[in-house]
């Protein structure tokens, strides 16, 4: 192997290594010191403090409910979906795609904001209006509450969920369940005994990335679970350093270490899982058409579940924001509502410098962050693919940790880490902690456009007398180009919305638009809220575009 | 047991098209035989499989298996695959990759709720069968192709059905494989009283495996026969072009003799095997490369073709030659040995028997 490779993916470990592996070396000496810094006299007192903690118990038992309800509800509806999109004649198909992509703009945060504004106990606007529909004496939904969490989590998960098991479930060879079928066992034998277990190890591997995203979400325990005082780990900790007299980041930190240990263990579970899922594809070269299930009487109501979950995660969230972006207080759409609309809420949150700064911040941290993390994930992605190393082994690993970082534990590691050095409670902190926490979503698109530039195509360029640098621009570039803007729009679409490492990481100066939004919302400011949240889907969305038209500008030949 | 096919039709729709994958179907598949559907890709062969096994749902007709009526469009009879009781191997095989070899074969049984120490000792005997004993408790997809071709036998044989169903089990295995798989199976299935219903395009596959053969072309039934029947004597141009290679010559019918039928074609006049066309019909006659012997020189009588080498590939048994006599060009099998150069002129003669005429 040539030298100048090795130096590469040397160079690379230690980059990578540097950016994930100090904040949880960081996080692990700070839990165990005295005082505030990650330096003090050894101790265990942080451990038995946060472990003997009465209200530990409670919370643990909130996240468990909380994680392990929303990945099943997540998983099944991702099941429910991939089976009626590949298997069956439900109509209008393009809604699928849509459900599967769409909801990925809406940041989190906003998601359960809306859901907020129309379900909460005291002036939920879906709550008022059945309230008066019913003469209801209360409300009866209360969003802030163990079962409105898991919903919504829920629906947040189901995207991911959905991306991993519908490609599974599109490439099963359906001569499995035929030759069951032939074999003498009915269609539903047929369903438990072979098509559920073959695709056991996506169902799974959903279900563990649902358990490892709920358990470090942070948006929806604190928009909904505090106003309600249902505690999870991610919102116990974030009192723990945010909240109160006496913030103790120590103990934080002992309890974060477990969380954090938690979903290293899963994301590797995770791994194995989608290596096995793989193992388990089936598909043949020239497989038969799969035959298609005729819903028969059930395509209606089927499709009307299917439509009524495109509105509630894509068109209902922006509607609800938008309507309150508008009217003054919160209030049932009328005749009265529509005539007290003004661009009140609008004009005051484009005059607030604090919202004129956090959105400054986050444009820069969106623009610059995601350009250098894509030049960092162009090389490691090159690195993990091309170089085929016992290092490159190690990079791929350690670029794929930090999937699992829970935002809020990562980030009391990274505060320990930046307060060393003179970045503490500059944006280039943010930058560095983003970049670092999000590098996966850059690496992955990235490793896998290298994996399409297989050698053969490179060489047969030299072959035909190009010179290395016509290669370069005629051949690689063009296949790189879909991996390079899916890398960027990803982590821009990541960066402009982040909020669970920035409530830790964020001072005065650096705030940016979601810690101003969850700010909006402990401060009940929903009219300003709903306005700046619409600005952030507005970036987000024309990031998206944006980066898919230059995007389409680069690509030769339109992917099949 | 006997399976009726009568006037069975199946259409798809792609793309604003009909596509006819079956057209008004009639065929009768004898009991106890290897019966193979041969033919050309999309020509309907594997839809026809899959109607018998109750995969796909035909449009018009009704098919019988051993007196019973499984699929009736007029009688609206329509039963299940489960129900049919049949034994299938599949293209892919269609291992379940999560069960272990035990599991896949015993899973027949086990949906009949066989008692497990039946199923235990049928297993075994099943997997003996097939000589895969010991092999019980390996992950099924461990093992090679043709180990997993068996598998797929076992399970389709272990429930002793009367119909075993085969949809070009043999693609998948690389060419040597593939031959030696071939003569297992015709032996596995000689010592069993069982229809076997068997889909393939490989002509070698069909003639060397098969009692009888049904040639398909664009969803109907060309030519039903022997494979000596099919290979020899078929009536169609496309059967016999199909089913091997084949020079074919234009020809016109001259006369008609007791046992022969005499054509004017661009050879000269050539006796041929005796056929009931009229004289003066235009027909195609039909002579395969390896009954052309040629030998060096020229030479005259009935049925004595004189030509030159026109060109030689040389494949190693034999060099694969074109003949060429005036405007016709002839593939022919040289020996090795004959030493033969492009240019060199060349004699045959013909054997009226393995002169075929057949209608274009």
């Amino acid at each position: 192997m040539d030298p100048a490779r090795a130096r590469l993916t040397y160079a690379l470990v230690a980059i990578v290594g540097f950016l994930t592996v100090s904040p949880v070396v960081m996080l692990a000496l700070g839990s165990f010191s005295e005082g505030l810094t990650a330096f003090g006299e050894f101790t265990l007192d942080k451990y038995i403090a946060a472990y003997t903690d009465r209200a530990l118990l409670d919370v643990l038992v909130n996240t468990a409910i909380f994680v392990l309800g929303s990945s099943v509800l997540a998983t099944v509806l991702a099941l429910f979906l991939a089976y009626l999109n590949t298997r069956t004649d439900i109509p209008f198909k393009f809604l699928f795609r849509i459900l599967s992509i769409i909801p990925m703009m809406i940041p989190h945060l906003l998601f359960s904001v809306s859901w907020a504004l129309l379900l909460n106990p005291s002036n939920g606007m879906m709550n008022a209006v059945l309230r008066s529909v019913f003469s209801l004496e209360r409300a009866p939904f209360n969003i802030y509450s163990l079962e409105g969490m898991i919903l919504v989590e829920a629906l947040l998960d189901l995207p991911i969920a959905y991306l991993i098991i519908a490609p599974a479930m599109a490439s099963f060879d359906v001569a499995l369940e035929e030759s069951s079928r032939v074999f003498g066992a009915g269609s539903w034998r047929t369903l438990i005994r072979v098509t559920l277990p073959v695709l056991r190890p996506a169902i799974l591997a959903a279900f563990v990335l649902g358990v490892v995203r709920s358990l470090a979400s942070f948006a929806v325990p604190s928009v909904l679970g505090m106003p309600g005082r249902v505690n999870v780990l991610a919102t116990h900790l974030y009192e723990m350093i945010a909240l109160g007299f006496a913030t103790d980041y120590g103990k934080a930190a002992a309890v974060g270490m477990s969380v954090l240990a938690t979903s290293v263990t899963l994301i590797y579970v995770y791994r194995a899982l989608t290596a096995e899922s793989e193992r388990y594809v089936t598909i043949s070269g020239r497989g038969y058409r799969p035959t298609v299930i005729e819903l028969g009487r059930a395509r209606i109501p089927l499709f009307t579940v299917v439509a009524l979950l495109s509105f509630v995660m894509v068109v209902l969230p922006v509607a609800v924001l938008l309507y309150t972006s508008f009217v003054p207080y919160t209030m049932v759409p009328s005749a009265r509502a529509f005539s007290l609309m003004s661009l009140k809420h609008w004009t005051e949150v484009l005059q607030d410098p604090l919202s004129l700064l956090s959105l400054k911040n986050s444009l820069f941290l969106a623009l610059a962050g995601a350009t250098l993390g894509t030049v960092l994930s162009v090389f490691v992605g090159y690195a993990v693919v091309k170089v085929k190393t016992r290092a490159s082994g190690i990079l791929e690993s350690l670029s794929f940790l930090s999937f699992s970082f829970p935002g809020i534990v990562i980030g009391i590691g990274f505060m320990w880490f930046f307060v060393q050095t003179p970045l503490y409670a500059t944006i280039w902190a943010l930058l560095v902690g983003y970049i670092a926490t999000y590098l996966p979503y850059g690496v992955r698109p990235m490793a896998s456009a290298f994996v399409q530039v297989h050698a053969h195509l490179e060489e047969s360029s030299l072959v035909c007398g190009a010179s290395p640098m016509t290669t370069m621009r005629r051949i690689i570039v063009p296949l790189l180009v879909p991996g390079i803007v899916s890398a960027w729009i990803l982590m821009a679409a990541m960066f402009i919305r982040e909020l669970t490492l920035s409530v830790v990481l964020s001072r005065p100066g650096t705030e940016v638009l979601a810690v101003q939004i969850l700010r909006f919302a402990d401060d009940g400011l929903w009219g300003k809220l709903s306005a700046l949240g619409i600005i952030m889907i507005a970036i987000s969305t024309a990031l998206v575009i944006l980066a898919t038209l230059v995007g389409a500008r680069f690509r030769a030949v339109e992917p099949a | 047991m006997e399976i009726r096919i009568r006037g069975v039709t199946k259409r798809y729709y792609s793309e604003g098209k009909t596509i006819h994958a079956l057209d008004n179907v009639d065929l009768t598949i004898p009991a106890n035989q290897i019966f193979t559907l041969l033919g050309p890709s999309g020509c309907g062969k594997t839809t026809l499989l899959r109607c018998i096994v109750g995969l796909e749902a035909p449009e018009a007709g009704e098919i019988s298996i051993g007196g019973e009526v499984v699929w009736s469009k007029a009688r609206n009879i329509s039963i299940p695959p489960e129900k049919r009781g049949l034994g299938m191997v599949f293209q892919t095989y269609a291992i379940w990759p999560h069960m272990n070899v035990f599991d896949n074969v015993a899973y027949p049984l086990q949906v009949r709720n066989v008692d497990r120490n039946a199923i235990r000792e049928r297993v075994r005997k099943t997997l003996q069968f097939v000589r895969l004993e010991g092999f019980e408790n390996r992950p099924a997809t461990k093992l090679s192709g043709g180990q997993q071709q068996r598998v797929a036998l076992a399970r389709a044989l272990v429930a002793e059905p009367k119909v075993i169903l085969f949809d070009e089990p043999l693609s998948n295995l690389d060419a040597k494989l593939r031959e030696e798989t071939r003569k297992e199976l015709k032996a596995f299935l000689g010592k069993l009283k069982i229809t076997a219903v068997y889909v393939t395009h490989d002509r070698v596959e069909a003639l060397a495996l098969s009692d009888t053969i049904a040639i398909m072309r664009a969803g109907r039934i060309v030519e039903v026969g022997t494979p000596q029947k099919i290979y020899f004597d078929a009536d169609h141009q496309f059967v016999a072009d199909f089913i091997g290679r084949a020079n074919l010559v234009k020809a016109r019918v001259r006369a008609q003799e007791k046992d022969r039928t005499l054509v004017d074609c661009g050879l000269g006049v050539i006796a041929c095997q005796r056929r009931d066309f009229p004289v003066a019909a235009d027909v195609t006659l039909c002579i395969r490369p390896e009954f052309i012997h040629v030998a060096r020189g020229e030479g005259s009588g009935e049925n004595v073709v004189n030509g030159r080498v026109d060109s030689q590939v040389f494949v190693g048994e034999a060099y694969e030659s074109e003949i060429r006599i005036g405007a016709e060009l002839l593939l022919a099998r040289i020996d090795p040995d004959a030493n033969l150069k492009v240019g060199d002129p060349v004699t045959f003669r013909l054997d009226a028997a393995h002169c075929l005429l057949v209608s274009i």
